[in-house]
């Protein structure tokens, strides 16, 4: 059997999306078209949903839009052993709602202390950027919560996922995912 | 959920092996086909081929999701990447890197007056790696490597293809009078065995699902149920039962997935469990003839932990390397630093192994946006579109000696069984942080002669990869916890399987060690059955 064939084999056994709940349904779904389709958070609040997105984009440009906050609230949602958060791999204690909880109740504050009372999502572009850097670096004044350099490592680490760990992602870059066993729905 | 104390006991087999990783399948394998009735515990899930989803998301699931090791010391023990959960273990996902120790691997304190000796050397262990690999399938060039370390058998496959992100660094190696060989990998080359040769395509870290990589699921542990073996997912043990006289093992105590308690009789135990989860099951199984927990009369077990460590040193080229073609394994290693004292002038002591050419994914803890942790915004995103052709990485990974300070004890948190959580401490020495620092000093320099348009070390807090250690085999109950074959020198039917038997750890990925290590202490309990069994 050549290699195509071999690839195109493989692909029929995929398993794959993340179940999101709409009224009393369970469907599958991309984080990117829970967010379209406006999917309500299980977990998360409004405004914790709307500081992670904030967040998100100016990490990584695109995770607003590719459903970071859907993604970190669906799998928050659901037992940890069945997460798949970069939490779990960066011995995160469960339940992980508890650190996303503290990470953004940290980011809002000091963003508040910094910026006059203002969230993060509230702020101009360079002020996320300088907000960024000195959060990256452990330097931010009145942050009360995870080390910030951990906030920052982590959260990049869900942004990156959803923007290039997608098939989506691979195709953005120019370069072919090659899988064995196809994640269903380019996730 | 609250677990279910009633106790159900099952018929008394010859073997219990906890733990359906690398080692407790070689040890499952050689028994079930002499004869044995063997039954394998596992804690996580029975995976199968189909699970092996190939996607850094989905292969998070294969790593732990127990109850959480609580981590202390100046370098935590970051285990959760590394570690396995379910069939498989950690060989699930691991990059199938293959190299062996060198002689000078074992008698570090007498050469040296550091770490510790083994109680054997190369020559024993060098036929099992020979056997190993004609079990597994080993693609590699055992010729090149003879430049470093003993002759032995050729391995069965010749190396893999190479891709530019493996071949760019010939030429940086060559220009410091460097050797590279090709790295000996288990991974197929051409079919073997049944199975497949590799696609190249990438994903071997989240598992491999058409068998070319060589994970027990395919090799060991599938032999061991086709002779008769069996395997019980979702079930944790948490204590080993000893006689009243205390002399021997008689079984295990689990919870099964259902959360109820379950005894499970046998002639012999065997510890596959894990380098921290061995001695935190020895250490809760205390009785009053072990006050201090099994064959700890030493006060050793959990003692002299040791990790790794890995310099990185990124290098960003023009030209398309086609980053992501190949395996997660290294397409060429050196072991031109691998002297104890090659850094030296540097106030570094330990060996160091270099691997090239592993193949980039985008996202997820090793991926290429890790290349720099520092960049966010567009900056990233310009990086990330730069670096998804042109980017390629060298890996120095080297080792710490053991200190007895290194350890996992009980905590007084308790998991959902009432047993007591495992506590890592752990830190890296003088030695190792000079060795850590001295290797992107020599990373960079081979990037910058390999004519790369940018070259960076991938600096960041020290990792801790791999754990080996905590039941060191040795010479006597005095100085260890078991002899060179992983029987406890305390309780004769009591063995351990796995990294945790090492004393020292060398500086190479060690699951082909753990396997030829596991063949040899299979083969030799089988030779001894009755003297051990009674």
């Amino acid at each position: 059997m050549d290699e195509i064939q071999r690839r195109a084999f493989m692909k029929g056994a995929a398993i794959g999306a993340l179940a999101f709940t709409i009224g009393d349904a369970d469907v599958m779904l991309t984080p990117r078209q829970a967010r379209a389709q406006r999917v309500p958070f299980r977990t998360l609040t409004a405004d914790q949903a709307v500081t992670l997105d904030a967040m998100g984009e100016a990490l990584v440009p695109g995770a607003k839009d590719a459903g970071i906050s859907n993604f970190v609230d669906q799998q928050v949602s659901i037992p940890a052993e069945d997460a798949l958060l970069e939490a779990r791999i960066l011995n995160v204690r469960p339940p992980y709602a508890n650190f996303y909880r503290a990470a953004v109740g940290a980011i809002d504050g000091a963003s508040q202390a910094k910026y006059a009372g203002r969230n993060f999502a509230q702020l101009a572009a360079a002020e996320q950027h300088d907000f960024i850097d000195l959060m990256r670096q452990n330097k931010l004044e009145n942050w009360k919560g995870p080390g910030a350099g951990f906030v920052y490592f982590l959260l990049r680490s869900d942004a990156v996922d959803v923007v290039y760990g997608t098939m989506d992602g691979y195709s953005h870059l120019g370069v072919p995912y090659q899988p064995h066993i196809a994640p269903t729905r380019s996730w | 959920m609250a677990a279910n104390t009633d106790m159900a006991t099952n018929e008394k087999v010859d073997v219990v092996i906890v733990g359906a990783g690398a080692s407790g399948s070689v040890f499952a394998a050689v028994l079930a086909k002499a004869g044995k009735k063997v039954v394998l515990l596992e804690s996580g899930p029975d995976w199968q081929p189909s699970d092996l989803i190939s996607s850094d998301f989905w292969g998070r699931r294969l790593k732990p999701a127990g109850p959480p090791f609580l981590l202390e010391g100046k370098n935590p023990y970051g285990y959760v990447y590394q570690a396995g959960w379910g069939t498989g273990g950690a060989a699930l996902h691991y990059f199938a890197n293959f190299p062996r120790l060198l002689p000078n691997d074992f008698k570090v304190k007498s050469t040296h007056g550091k770490g510790l000796d083994w109680p054997i050397d190369y020559a024993d262990i060098a036929p099992f790696w020979d056997k190993v690999a004609d079990d597994v399938g080993v693609s590699g060039d055992a010729k090149a490597e003879e430049v470093w370390r003993p002759a032995g058998k050729p391995y069965p496959m010749p190396p893999m293809r190479t891709f530019g992100g493996g071949d760019v660094w010939k030429k940086g190696f060559g220009a410091l009078g460097m050797r590279l060989s090709p790295a000996a990998v288990g991974i197929n080359s051409r079919p073997f065995k049944g199975r497949p040769a590799c696609l190249y395509d990438g994903w071997c870290h989240v598992g491999c699902p058409i068998g070319a990589l060589a994970n027990p699921l395919v090799t060991y542990l599938g032999e061991a149920r086709q002779a008769g073996a069996e395997v019980r997912p979702h079930a944790t043990v948490t204590r080993v039962l000893t006689s009243a006289d205390g002399g021997k093992a008689t079984g295990v105590e689990y919870y099964d997935a259902g959360k109820q308690k379950q005894v499970q009789e046998a002639n012999v135990v065997v510890l596959a469990a894990w380098s921290a989860q061995n001695p935190r099951l020895m250490l809760n199984s205390a009785t009053d003839k072990h006050a201090n927990g099994l064959a700890n009369s030493s006060g050793l077990v959990g003692k002299y932990l040791t990790a790794h460590f890995a310099s990185g040193t990124s290098a960003m080229f023009e030209e398309d390397l086609q980053p992501y073609m190949g395996t997660i394994a290294a397409q060429y290693f050196s072991y031109d630093l691998y002297d104890k004292n090659a850094h030296k002038d540097q106030g570094a002591f330990g060996s160091t192994f270099m691997v090239a050419g592993a193949a980039q994914r985008y996202s997820a803890l090793g991926g290429v946006a890790n290349a720099r942790p520092d960049l966010f915004g567009a900056e990233l995103a310009a990086f990330m579109k730069r670096a998804a052709r042109g980017y390629t990485r060298l890996t120095a990974f080297a080792e710490e000696m053991p200190v007895i300070e290194n350890r996992i004890e009980l905590a007084s948190d308790k998991d959902e069984f009432g047993m007591p959580l495992g506590k890592i401490t752990h830190a890296f020495n003088d030695d190792a942080v000079a060795l850590f620092n001295a290797n992107f000093d020599k990373g960079v320099e081979i990037a910058k002669a390999t004519g790369a348009k940018d070259v960076w070390p991938n600096r960041g807090p020290m990792p801790t990869i791999h754990l080996m250690g905590g039941t060191i085999m040795g010479k006597s109950a005095a100085d260890s916890v078991t002899n060179s074959y992983g029987q406890t020198h305390e309780i004769a039917n009591l063995w351990i399987a796995g990294p945790g038997i090492f004393p020292t750890s060398g500086a190479p990925n060690p699951t082909y060690t753990i396997l030829a290590l596991s063949l040899r202490g299979a083969e030799n309990l089988v030779a001894n059955w009755r003297a051990v069994a009674g």
